[in-house]
């Protein structure tokens, strides 16, 4: 995969948060929105460029051309249009792609660039003031689809487990799990038996299918939950694989977490193999 | 390394051409070197020690100390590093630059910046007639005071103010505004020696021109 990181900053956290939240929406999977999005982490007034808040975004697709697309829609969509927000690069890399390369023409010839500090920034004039994006930034390689399943006797306990995870997921850098709440219900299996889909429910792991199919569920799990992480590199992953896997384990037997497992989908997914016995070494 | 220092021996009766002096012309050649060549191409042109002391290594920092308004065209045509002025100095201070920065201590004389491309010019004193004429794009900062036609025939670039000025009819008021990139700017400053970073304030008075020439530069009046 390829991956880039956006600091979105503005004049407060909450319009921050309004710019990316909406710069990271439909973004769940790249097999049906073209990229995989989140917000990273928040940013102090300190770690950011200009001195204001903000938040870092992740953004990964599966190749240079469609990250190089949606950073482009979504930018002019989602930051130009949210007041205050500016936005900025936050990865560095010798891969360049546009940040505000193009949208500067929105500026329709009153748009103004400068370099400042061999970093070439373009000023847009909006209704608000000005918006200021950075002209590109880095575009790395990266993985996603890093994953693990929550087994457990009701849906309600699952969940909370989940959510257990993925808060202490988040404290993780350079990942996100793009999903809602960061969790997804509907893991999927490579292929289907309609010839046009190239995934379908993944079958072994549906409750209400016991019996019915080849399941890999015994008969007191109810529910099964997934978390999906997308990040930097392998160990970003397995890091955050390994805190989430803790955090609901740590809940003890009355939460009701049966088992955990992962999809490896017979190994077609990637070349990335994150085995869970070893990642919790 | 030290930064290459130019220090002059006596106060010159005539101006003094320094354009050669800059970053790009002096890299890879010696002290020895560099005192040996005559300070411009004209045919009775002084060697360059014979006006300087020379000291120092670093071309890539130059520093010209006791400095006077006599010498002009600084920086004239410089594409990289950067000359810092410990006092005065004349007219056509970084004429053509391409690049890099330039730090003025004390005053400047006549066209700063004329016909100007890309990079920095701090001036902690005041300028002369004609800051910024025909520059093409980057930066200039005055501190202290400018005389008239300020941005005459700008085509783009900044010219950063602190105290209010006399404009002539085609640069046009903008109004007050407040502008995030002077955030990312001041923060540019931070690593150089200069009055500029005690600025506290993103408000400025905007004004767009030379409207003779589209207009697509801006002289930003520092406001409280």
């Amino acid at each position: 995969m390829r991956a880039t990181r956006v600091i979105i900053t503005a004049l407060n956290l909450k319009w921050a948060y309004h710019a990316a939240n909406t710069m990271t929406g439909f973004a769940t999977s790249v097999i049906g929105c073209g990229v995989e999005a989140g917000i990273e982490c928040e940013l102090s007034t300190d770690e950011t460029p200009d001195g204001r808040p903000g938040v870092s975004v992740l953004m990964f697709a599966m190749g240079s051309k469609v990250l190089m697309q949606q950073l482009e829609t979504r930018m002019g969509q989602c930051i130009l249009t949210c007041p205050t927000a500016a936005a900025f690069a936050g990865i560095k890399s010798d891969d360049q792609i546009n940040l505000g390369k193009n949208l500067r023409y929105f500026g329709d010839g009153f748009q103004t660039s400068k370099l400042i500090a061999g970093k070439r920034y373009w000023r847009i004039p909006v209704m608000d003031g000005e918006f200021l994006v950075q002209e590109t930034t880095g575009m790395v390689r990266a993985i996603g689809g890093g994953n693990f399943l929550v087994l457990g006797i009701s849906q309600t306990q699952v969940l909370a487990a989940c959510e257990s995870a993925i808060e202490a997921m988040k404290k993780m850098s350079n990942i996100i799990m793009p999903f809602p709440g960061g969790t997804v219900r509907s893991g999927s299996k490579v292929g289907s038996k309609y010839p046009k889909m190239f995934a379908s429910t993944n079958d072994a792991f549906c409750p209400t299918l016991k019996g019915l199919v080849n399941s890999e569920l015994s008969n007191d799990i109810e529910s099964v939950m997934e978390i999906v992480i997308d990040g930097l590199s392998f160990y970003d992953i397995a890091k955050a694989m390994k805190a989430g896997i803790e955090a609901a384990c740590s809940l003890g037997c009355e939460s009701g977490v049966k088992r955990i497992s992962a999809g490896n989908y017979g190994g077609k997914l990637g070349p990335h193999h994150f085995n869970l016995h070893e990642i919790l070494k | 390394m030290t930064a290459l220092t130019f220090t002059l021996k006596s106060n010159p009766a005539n101006k003094l051409n320094c354009g050669r002096l800059t970053p790009n012309n002096l890299r890879g050649i010696s002290i020895a070197e560099i005192g040996n060549l005559k300070l411009s191409i004209a045919k009775n042109s002084h060697k360059i020690a014979d006006i300087f002391k020379v000291s120092g290594k670093d071309t890539e920092n130059i520093i010209f100390k006791k400095s006077s308004p006599q010498l002009d065209f600084i920086g004239h045509k410089m594409s990289s590093g950067s000359i810092t002025i410990e006092g005065d100095c004349g007219d056509f201070l970084g004429a053509n630059m391409q690049s890099g920065n330039i730090i003025c201590q004390g005053n400047a004389g006549d066209r700063v910046g004329d016909g100007m491309r890309r990079g920095l010019i701090l001036i902690d004193g005041s300028s002369g007639n004609y800051c910024g004429s025909r520059m093409i794009a980057g930066t200039i900062g005055v501190y202290g005071n400018t005389g008239n036609y300020t941005g005459f025939a700008m085509k783009r670039g900044t010219i950063l103010l602190i105290n209010p000025v006399n404009l002539h009819a085609t640069i046009q008021d903008c109004g007050m505004h407040t502008l995030p990139f002077l955030a990312l700017l001041f923060q540019s400053f931070k690593p150089l020696t200069t009055s500029f970073n005690r600025i506290k304030t993103l408000r400025v008075q905007r004004f767009a021109g030379d409207l003779a020439c589209n207009g697509n530069g801006e002289i930003l009046v520092m406001q409280d």
